[in-house]
């Protein structure tokens, strides 16, 4: 990987651990590491832009919530990213999924899996962030659906300890 | 789609020689948040992707004789969690709280604002008044800019081909305080239509020294320093600033965009400059 | 007494939104076939042009392209009747469409050609291949321009495609009984729907030959335009409409599912066509921009006595919808106010600019900004509170409209307004710089189509052995949770809980059609017909088990898997053993219903005199803002949305529309605007046309009103419309009260204000 001129072609390999599993493929230098996931099935992990204006796309990679659609696939390789899948089961949800659930923190549902990582995000850093802190922290992920007014009360919820 | 290819050094020596190599077809990634709009909106044909994730030589946040050093490749998320920011220079941090919105700052770094040299770069304004400069390497030498000597237009500086920014670097000021006004169309991740940024010292509200940069009024980010030696010596109050601050509007060139007027930007930054002056000195709204 | 239900007016956790939080739904873009191809869409570059020469040779000879298809190359590429993209045609407004432009182009990022291939990277690289030559013609982007005889003309002789009046009184004897006179011109934006999932499908022509076209569908009838421009038959083309990622209108019209299936049928292979945000802004339709033209008097006692107004809309370079649109503003043009004298002149016009059409709130939106800056106005000459005046001029239930349309449900309007203000709480203090104030804008806005586009409604339900139901209905899902207000009405019906009802949905050959979603009519007209078959449902099971218990049917109630008598509830026998007993006698407890929405006879003139609507649905909204008097920059600080929706099905689900509507609506009111310069898009992308973000939006009082009055299923009225069009207007509102002056031109922006401020100072 030091010296690009000894790769024949233009396709590099690349692992990298998504939901603790680890996916290995063959990709382009400009490959993002959105079209990367969504080409291994993470189809949770959803394009709305695909400019990095609308947080459609939102993944945790190494402990932060970035934007998968503008971060190159290979300065993922190596790394551990985790989509909105990782967070639960029907039977077994995350507190932030059941609390979406109950407060109807989503209408249509196409923003939400960005949103509930950078909710996840900001509760691994933060776990009481005041409602301010919780707007601050989802001003990147564009929904146009609710107003965002449940998906604030359903963070607060999950903060405030009532799905302990 | 264009022809590109990928790099990783994982040294200094590494990426200065291949940038020797490659001159500006080697793009550094430094973070990545807008190379790859770049790519998708087809204004780079091809060339070769550098991330510099694993190099040691661009990491970092001190405090060397005086001067606060930020390596090329601290995210600006970093740079805020910083301890050191936040004892020698929490007005940066409150400053890069209002740049894009987390996932943003999780992503992109102060180099790579400033390599970007958009006239509106909202980290520029408030790192001109801090008189910062950026350590330049090539594999033949470094060399120390003033950021205000390093844009020369829009989008435009005087990287050489074969140089990357390794650091930026700012003397811990030793008097005086800050004022960072943005004017957005939005509340969140706001593009602006323009910034001030000021750094008064001042004794009982009388100036004895003052920095004023702006960005999004000319072509590039600037001091105003004509509008800097009409406030000094001066004793402030509401309205001496308010109508000192009307320098201002014959200093910058404003143009029209998508977000706003040059008629706007001229006569608003007379009141932005005004605000960031009573924010430096404390004046309540 | 309001009645109380089990499941009906409760807070429902929807099975739909389980599988949203964990990421299971397979929305159009996550669908793949084998051996799929990728499309793209080749588009002009010039407003107003005639194509001198189209060359796709290279594309077609690039390898991985499997197919380039132009205008020759579609079966039927031009339509002159009403609209591709509704349901029913109606009328004698015509209009013309094409698929692919064959000669001429009327607006930038028309399409023009389409290429089909092995992976996106080479459509993109076919479509850099096409060679196109243009020659320019005369172009009109101000529709007043375009209203000239002498402005270039879009299509056939006239730009000017639908004029509709209000004609009642006499506004000349009204206004000389006026005290007061407030006269303004406003304008407001071309607002794009911004949902965040693009138009997204995937076609393919299935074993049986049947073209089949799955994507994110408002109208999954458009089966039928699809075949018509194929040149097959009806019956040949299925629609599968996904769970959409936001539609709001956008999803309305024809979008990708044409194409699609000209793609998939020419290639013999699946093909997924996905627009790009950049395409959704310039290649897709937008909210009508508007002029309108408002002169209203009043009595010093309050009275309104006088209302003209002249109103003209962008209708882009297609008809589309415009005329309908036009339609809805006309009608809702007085605002919810009785008005004794009344003279409107509405007119859609043609322009080279992106196409206009539907978009929540369909002209019933754009009026508001007219009529609710015009009530703040006249109270402040009058030197009335904005409540009191808009108090002595409510429409009433009984009350004839100017359109002559007579109000038949509770007009809740009042209790709206107080309690949105009163859930402003204290005001907040303002500063030297900073100014606070307060708006309030009340609305109506109909739910239910057209009353002569004889709307109809399909719905099938049937009750397994084991108590369980299924419902199948065609009623698409924009996230609005169409689907989760059949199921619990089905589960109230039949006594079930909704965990216990399966809904398949929105599949034109499997699904019963219901219709569109569009015009609020989802919930009162897909609720009213699974109500229907429900009921029709429980009445074989009332009756077979009215035998068994020996009572009359009447008396019998169905409730948690029990048949029951209401007066005598230990009499009652397990539902399932009803079931069995209709089997055994083959009657089957299934029941395909269709709900017929009530008839009216069509608009006989341009001067509207007819009922047009159903009902319609009042609300209130109130804002506080606070305004930076040195820049004109507004932060929202707190709202307030009040609407009386008859009956919730789904207080969440209400609430959410509400809530909603207030940030699309304050995009409306405060920073959206889609620009075109001389026709060339400036603000195609989401970091150039800005939406609310989570930080734009304060926290929001949602109040809940049930009259019980709607004509929906338990009383229901609509609130998908309504929830958006009074937002936008309070916020101006708000913002003339805290600076002193108003800006007429919405969206209301920081330079607007600032600019205004200094006039005003001057």
């Amino acid at each position: 990987m030091s010296d690009p001129n000894l790769n024949a072609g233009c396709m590099y390999d690349i692992c990298i651990t998504v939901n603790d599993r680890e996916i290995r493929g063959r990709v382009k230098a400009e490959t993002s590491l959105l079209d990367f996931l969504r080409e291994n099935n993470f189809m949770d992990v959803k394009r709305g832009c695909d400019k990095g204006d609308c947080g459609a796309c939102t993944v945790i990679k190494d402990g932060r919530a970035i934007l998968s659609c503008i971060t190159l696939a290979l300065q993922a390789d190596g790394s551990k990213v985790y989509t909105a899948k990782s967070l639960g089961t029907w039977d077994k949800m995350h507190p932030l999924q059941q609390a979406f659930v109950d407060y109807e923190a989503l209408q249509c549902g196409f923003c939400t899996p960005g949103m509930l990582m950078s909710a996840k995000a900001l509760l691994d850093a933060k776990p009481k962030p005041t409602r301010e802190e919780i707007r601050e922290a989802i001003s990147g992920n564009l929904c146009r659906c609710t107003g965002y007014q449940k998906i604030v009360d359903a963070i607060e919820a999950v903060a405030r300890g009532e799905y302990r | 789609m264009g022809d590109f290819r990928f790099f990783r050094p994982t040294a200094l020596e590494e990426l200065l020689d291949f940038k020797a190599r490659e001159g500006s077809k080697a793009r550094i990634l430094d973070g990545g948040s807008n190379v790859l709009v770049y790519i998708k909106e087809g204004s780079i044909p091809g060339g070769t992707l550098v991330d510099v994730k694993f190099l040691e030589a661009i990491k970092g946040i001190e405090v060397r004789e005086g001067r606060v050093e930020i390596g090329a490749g601290e995210l600006i998320a970093d740079i805020m969690e910083s301890p050191v920011i936040g004892e020698k220079i929490p007005f940066l941090r409150d400053v890069l709280q209002k740049f894009a919105n987390p996932l943003v700052r999780n992503m992109a770094t102060l180099a790579g604002n400033i390599a970007d040299s958009s006239p509106i770069g909202d980290t520029i304004p408030p790192l001109l008044v801090l008189e910062a400069e950026v350590v330049l390497a090539s594999a033949t030498e470094q060399r120390v800019i003033p950021l205000e000597e390093f844009f020369t237009g829009p989008g435009k500086n005087v990287l050489k081909p074969e140089e990357v920014i390794l650091k930026v670097q700012f003397p811990v000021p030793a008097k005086g305080r800050g004022g960072h006004i943005k004017l957005g169309l939005r509340k969140g991740t706001s593009c602006s239509v323009a910034s001030v940024a000021v750094w008064i010292a001042a004794e009982k509200n009388r100036v004895e020294d003052i920095r004023i940069a702006l960005g999004g009024v000319a072509p590039t980010p600037m001091r105003a320093r004509k509008t800097e030696s009409s406030f000094k010596a001066q004793s402030l109050d509401w309205d001496r600033i308010s109508n000192l601050a009307q320098t201002v509007a014959e200093e910058i060139s404003p143009i029209t965009d998508v977000r706003g007027s040059a008629e706007y930007r001229k006569q608003v930054s007379v009141g932005l400059l005004a605000k960031a002056i009573r924010q430096a000195l404390g004046m309540e709204e | 007494m309001k009645k109380e239900y089990s499941v009906v007016g409760t807070r429902i956790a929807g099975l739909d939104e389980k599988d949203k939080v964990l990421g299971n739904v397979v929305f159009a873009d996550d669908f793949t076939l084998p051996g799929m191809l990728h499309g793209k869409v080749f588009r002009s570059t010039k407003a107003s042009a005639r194509i001198k020469r189209l060359d796709v040779s290279k594309a077609k000879a690039f390898p991985g392209v499997v197919c380039v298809l132009t205008a020759g190359d579609v079966p039927n590429n031009e339509s002159v009747k009403n609209v591709v993209g509704q349901t029913t045609e109606v009328g004698l407004l015509e209009a013309k469409h094409q698929v692919l432009a064959r000669e001429r182009v009327r607006y930038w990022g028309e399409a023009i050609a389409l290429v089909a291939a092995e992976s996106l990277d080479i459509a993109r690289d076919a479509l850099k291949l096409i060679e196109v030559e243009y020659e320019e013609l005369p172009a009109v982007f101000d529709p007043l321009e375009a209203m000239k005889p002498e402005a270039p003309k879009i299509h056939g002789n006239n730009n000017v495609i639908a004029s509709w009046k209000l004609r009642k009184g006499d506004v000349e004897k009204g206004f000389a009984q006026a005290d007061v006179v407030v006269e303004n011109t406003y304008r407001t934006p071309r607002q794009e729907h911004a949902h965040i999932e693009p138009e997204s499908g995937v076609a393919w022509v299935d074993d049986m030959g049947v073209i089949n076209v799955r994507y994110a569908a408002q109208v999954i009838e458009h089966y039928r335009d699809i075949a018509t421009v194929l040149g097959v038959p009806e019956s040949r083309v299925r629609v599968i409409g996904t769970l959409i990622g936001g539609g709001f209108g956008g999803k309305e019209d024809v979008t990708v599912e044409v194409f699609l299936a000209l793609m998939a049928r020419k290639t013999g292979r699946p093909v997924k066509l996905t627009f790009t945000r950049e395409e959704m802004g310039y290649a897709r339709h937008k909210r009508h921009p508007y002029v309108l033209k408002y002169k209203t008097g009043a009595t010093k006692g309050g009275k309104l006595v006088a209302l003209e107004a002249e109103i003209v809309s962008d209708a882009g370079a297609y008809v589309y919808l415009s005329p309908w649109v036009l339609i809805y503003s006309t009608v809702h043009s007085t605002g919810p106010y009785l008005i004794p004298n009344v003279k409107v002149d509405a007119n859609s016009v043609l322009t080279n600019n992106i196409m206009t059409s539907a978009f929540r709130g369909f002209g019933g939106m754009q009026v508001v900004a007219a009529y609710e800056a015009q009530m703040d106005d006249l109270a402040e000459k009058l030197g009335m509170d904005p409540l009191e005046l808009r108090k002595k001029n409510f429409l009433k239930k009984g009350d004839v409209t100017a359109s002559y349309q007579e109000i038949t449900s509770e007009v809740w309007l009042e209790k709206c307004a107080r309690a949105a203000l009163e859930a402003l709480g204290d005001k907040s203090k303002g500063g030297k710089t900073k100014k606070v104030g307060r708006g309030l804008a009340c609305a109506w806005q109909s739910y239910g189509r057209m009353t002569y586009l004889h709307d109809t409604s399909n719905c099938w339900v049937n009750l397994e052995m084991d108590g369980s139901a299924v419902v199948r209905t065609g009623i698409p899902d924009l996230g609005g949770g169409q689907r989760e207000s059949v199921r619990a009405i089905a589960a109230e019906v039949l006594g079930l809980n909704i965990e216990e009802i399966h809904v398949i949905s929105t599949d034109s050959q499997v699904t019963p059609l219901s219709g569109t979603v569009t015009a609020t009519r989802a919930l009162y007209m897909s609720g009213n017909a699974t109500k229907l078959a429900a009921e029709n449902v429980k009445k074989v099971i009332t009756d077979k088990a009215a035998e068994m218990l020996s009572v009359a049917p009447e008396k019998l109630d169905l409730k948690d898997h029990t048949v029951y008598v209401v007066d005598d509830p230990k009499k009652r026998i397990p539902l399932v053993d009803a079931i069995k007993q209709c089997h055994f006698e083959g009657k089957i407890p299934q029941s395909l219903a269709t709900f017929r929405a009530p008839f009216t006879e069509p608009i006989s003139s341009d001067v509207i005199k007819d009922p047009v609507f159903p009902d319609f649905t009042f609300g209130a909204q109130a804002a506080e803002v606070e305004v930076d008097i040195e820049t004109g920059e507004v932060k929202v600080l707190k709202w307030a949305t009040a609407y009386d929706i008859g009956q919730a099905i789904n207080v969440n689900r209400v609430e959410g529309q509400m809530e909603g509507g207030v940030a699309q609506g304050l995009g409306f009111g405060l920073m959206e605007d889609y620009l075109e310069v001389d026709g060339v898009p400036w603000t195609w992308n989401f970091h150039d046309y800005i939406i609310p973000t989570s930080k734009d939006v304060p926290d929001i009082k949602s109040i809940v009103l049930e009259s019980g009055s709607g004509k929906g299923p338990f009383g229901a009225k609509g609130i998908g419309e309504p929830a958006i069009s009074a937002a936008g207007p309070a916020a101006a509102n708000a913002v003339k009260d805290a600076i002193g002056v108003r800006v007429t031109h919405l969206p209301v922006t920081a330079e607007r204000i600032f600019f205004a401020l200094k006039g005003k100072k001057d």
